[in-house]
């Protein structure tokens, strides 16, 4: 199902409007199936970016392709190969659902009976079949989003851009797009999607992309991103009792950096310590705590999460080469 | 009163907003010039004071429209906006009560367009410095009806901006119902006066809710258009009755529906008649020539779906709305037809073909710029256009289609008068050509208010604006040169009348129809070529501005 060329790739992609530089040599690429999470704060260059790729916008300098097909020359063919859902709905009055599913897919000059069948395939796939009756004004937010998922994906696109799909809804609804995102990358559609709760972007992402004043400051896949901008691992040790807690604080003090600090917790019979060490040397502290006859029933490192890394690049500027 | 926050907040940001300054300074700066372009500039004393009553007179009318055109701008939109923004809801929940809040928006309006009135007042007293212009008995009671007319198209405005769930439809409601209280009441009455008919005293009676016979009569031109033995002297009473009555109606209404039941307005779905019992169906099958309720087949492939959605996506631009408006004037004018039958020699053909023109001409200016308006300028606002310019439709189909939705409708509403000409015909076959002339004039006029609206909405990013702005020059364009033929004895010339009148369509089928007060001027085919050069030029203009909004930025 994924190729090797990428679906979507931008090339030093420049946007400036004056004297502001928006978008400043912004170079991506994703492949097809994958999802991408564009992070960064209001105004970092996110919409810019989508922009130019659906053909809304030009750059000063650069240039993006989807499929091949050049975003600036190439506006028309590649409008078909897009779906965009931007972060305003876009609702008309007086407009059933099914109605509304129906103009789009006459402006993507799909044939009649053809469009029928494809707005229920998308009424389907969206969970949205149960308001294709309804009036487009009187939906609620989550149901304005699966409508606008339903909009993207009439025209069958290679490529889904969501502009913060997630924001504004309930904890439900939350799950409920998040199923919904991964069963299209799992037919095989490529997203971008932007949005500011981390955590929900982390659980559905496989690469990450973070901008920050219209730089990239981070790309990559979650893992790498997530382990580029922890500048140390926390290891977490889970004794059999509390009452060694004393005894496995010395041995770790004695194996890790002065710098590094140890948090011990009697409670939990844990001790958790944040350390620059590389893996062999965490299997050397575990051998130790062995030898010294500490009943360990876990050793383990806690994996740093999405909304560090986005915070560390965000706060320190760019973070070092991995 | 004072203490009323919303009066502070209102007013105060009223006159913060660049708009309103604008506003105030055009009006100071228009009516200088008017003054300055009026002001004799010959030696000659001016004994009988007839230069300073024509400046007043004009001044007055001029006075008259520019409260009838800015006045309901801000009434119209004050509720409907804290509505859409949800700042209603925290306003309901306050300590303060609805009559505090409507006091407080009512005066706000109403203190800036004191203020404007207030910023004429110079360009009066250089009347009144000129001599031959009463204080007492002209210039106060002009000022009492235009404060009168303010409070009335005020509390028209926030009645309807309670009602509207749109800023759009606000304004076109507001100006809708301005319109018709300014000069559409008027229209009957010019038509039935003298002629001893059921209804002409009711008519008479009801063109006193205009403040144009007021006017006319404090400028001492109450009698103008008037047959026969008038009582012109009631005008001024009157309009200050209706006047008031109306203004308290109006604010009697807001006040009850100034309610937390204004933010419960669920809108019911209906059942659709696909998912209902077979027996459903064939009844409503039987009972409905277009089921509302039954699921659209889908957009035809040789049909533009830009012009599909713009019917689909307005209030009454569904198929059985269309109808029932189609069947309303189609009846209307079979109503005409027959009167013309009847008492054609009463009335005579040309008096029943130019109540017909002034029908028409009222349906497309009340019409016009409430359908074309916001063909761009609302998606803009509502995101829709984003999505537009994501689809693989060109600027010029965009373009069509919206043309489109809008020339159908009118079509169907011009179609639908015309069996009164064909009675007309057949009672005097001689007017064959003088009604195909008459139909050139409305179709030229009504293309030309469509473009003109149209691209008056590629210049806005919001609706409301852009419909005030299509209203304000349709009326200005038509209702303006209208004014001017009111004074075409004095202060204006024939000449300046006649070129005036140019632009005016329903005054070029007036003229063609020979009706009287119009039947002097010359007015074809210049106004032809003016309305169709002018409709190719906004054309070219129109296509340009939409193919700029969709290109990439």
């Amino acid at each position: 199902m994924i190729s090797e060329r990428p679906v979507v790739e931008t090339n030093q992609l420049t946007k400036r409007y004056g004297d502001l530089t928006a978008l400043d040599s912004l170079s991506i690429s994703v492949d097809r199936g994958r999802i991408l999470g564009f992070i960064g704060h209001n105004g970092a260059g996110k919409t810019t970016t989508i922009r130019i790729l659906v053909g809304l916008c030009r750059p000063t300098s650069g240039h993006a392709t989807i499929a091949g097909v050049d975003c600036v020359k190439d506006a028309r063919k590649v409008k078909h190969l897009v779906g965009y859902m931007p972060d305003r709905f876009g609702s008309y009055d007086n407009m059933r659902v099914r109605e509304y599913l129906d103009f789009f897919g006459a402006a993507f000059a799909i044939p009649r009976r053809d469009r029928v069948k494809r707005i229920d395939e998308v009424l389907d796939l969206t969970g949205s079949r149960y308001m294709q009756d309804r009036y487009v004004e009187t939906l609620s937010h989550g149901m304005q989003q699966r409508v606008g998922i339903a909009r993207t994906l009439l025209h069958d696109p290679e490529v889904l851009i969501l502009d913060e799909p997630a924001n504004g809804l309930d904890p439900q609804a939350r799950i409920d797009m998040r199923e919904i995102l991964l069963r299209l990358a799992s037919l095989g559609k490529t997203l971008i999607v932007t949005s500011h709760i981390l955590p929900e972007l982390s659980r559905i992402c496989d690469h990450v992309a973070i901008v920050h004043r219209g730089k990239l400051q981070a790309f990559g896949s979650l893992a790498e991103v997530t382990r580029q901008f922890q500048q140390k691992r926390m290891v977490e040790v889970q004794l059999a009792s509390a009452e060694e807690i004393g005894k496995a604080v010395s041995v770790i003090e004695a194996a890790i950096d002065e710098a590094d600090e140890i948090t011990p917790s009697a409670a939990e019979a844990i001790v958790r310590f944040q350390t620059a060490k590389l893996d062999d040397d965490l299997g050397r502290i575990l051998v130790r705590l062995v030898e010294a006859q500490v009943q360990v029933t876990q050793f383990r490192e806690v994996a740093g999460d999405l909304e560090d890394a986005y915070l560390s690049v965000t706060r320190d500027g760019p973070a070092p080469a991995p | 009163m004072l203490n009323n926050p919303l009066i502070r907040r209102e007013l105060i940001g009223l006159l913060r907003s660049r708009r309103s300054v604008a506003m105030l300074v055009g009006v100071a700066v228009a009516f200088a010039i008017l003054i300055i372009a009026r002001w004799p500039s010959d030696g000659i004393v001016d004994l009988s004071g007839s230069r300073s009553r024509d400046m007043f007179r004009m001044f007055s009318y001029a006075l008259l429209v520019s409260v009838a055109l800015f006045v309901p701008v801000f009434p119209s939109t004050a509720i409907v906006l804290e509505k859409q923004r949800g700042t209603l809801a925290l306003l309901l929940n306050s300590p303060l009560s609805a009559w505090a809040i409507y006091l407080g928006k009512l005066s706000a309006v109403l203190g800036f367009a004191l203020l404007k009135l207030c910023c004429t007042l110079p360009a009066v007293a250089a009347c009144y410095t000129l001599g031959g212009v009463s204080l007492q008995a002209e210039i106060v009671p002009l000022y009492l009806i235009l404060t009168l007319a303010c409070v009335l198209y005020a509390t028209w405005g926030l009645l309807v901006s309670t009602i509207a769930t749109t800023t759009d439809g606000a304004v076109r409601g507001t100006f809708g119902g301005v319109l018709v209280m300014f000069i559409l009441i008027l229209v009957p009455h010019y038509f039935l006066q003298g002629t001893g008919m059921a209804g002409a005293e009711i008519v008479a009676l009801l063109r006193s809710v205009s403040p144009i016979p007021a006017v006319m009569e404090i400028v001492g031109q109450g009698t103008v258009g008037e047959i026969g033995l008038s009582n012109p002297d009631a005008q001024v009473p009157r309009f200050l009755l209706f006047g008031s009555v109306l203004s308290m109606t109006f604010a009697g209404m807001t006040l009850a529906r100034l309610n937390s039941t204004l933010l419960d307005q669920a809108r019911a779905q209906g059942k659709i008649t696909d998912d209902r019992s077979p027996g459903v169906k064939v009844a409503r099958r039987l009972m409905f020539l277009i089921d509302p309720q039954r699921r659209k087949a889908g957009i035809h492939p040789l049909v533009n779906p830009v012009m599909v959605k713009e019917f689909r996506s307005r209030q009454f631009g569904r198929m059985h709305w269309l109808l029932r408006l189609v069947a309303g004037c189609a009846l209307a004018s079979l109503g005409l037809a027959f009167a013309a039958t009847l008492g054609s020699e009463e009335w005579g053909v040309e008096r029943i073909g130019a109540i017909l023109v002034s029908m028409q001409m009222a349906l497309v200016v009340l019409f016009t710029p409430a359908l074309a308006s916001g063909l761009i300028s609302s998606e803009r606002e509502s995101g829709g256009w984003e999505l537009l310019r994501m689809t693989p439709l060109s600027a010029g189909r965009i373009v069509r289609g919206k043309l489109l939705s809008v020339v159908w409708t009118l079509l169907l509403l011009l179609i639908a008068s015309l069996p009164g000409y064909g009675v007309m015909i057949w009672i005097k076959p001689v007017l064959q050509a003088q009604i195909l002339q008459v139909m050139v004039c409305l179709v030229l006029g009504a293309v030309f208010s469509i473009l003109l609206s149209a691209t008056v909405s590629t210049f806005f990013k919001r609706t409301a604006p852009a419909t005030v702005a299509a209203y304000s020059l349709i009326l200005a364009l038509w209702a303006g040169s209208l004014l001017i033929w009111l004074g075409r004895d004095a202060p204006f010339g024939f000449n300046f009348v006649q070129t005036s009148l140019l632009i005016n369509p329903m005054a070029t089928a007036l003229s063609v129809m020979g009706t009287s007060g119009f039947e002097t001027y010359n007015l074809t085919p210049a106004n032809w070529w003016l309305m169709g050069g002018g409709s190719v030029i906004l054309l070219v203009l129109l296509t340009a501005r939409t193919w700029w909004l969709t290109r990439p930025e």
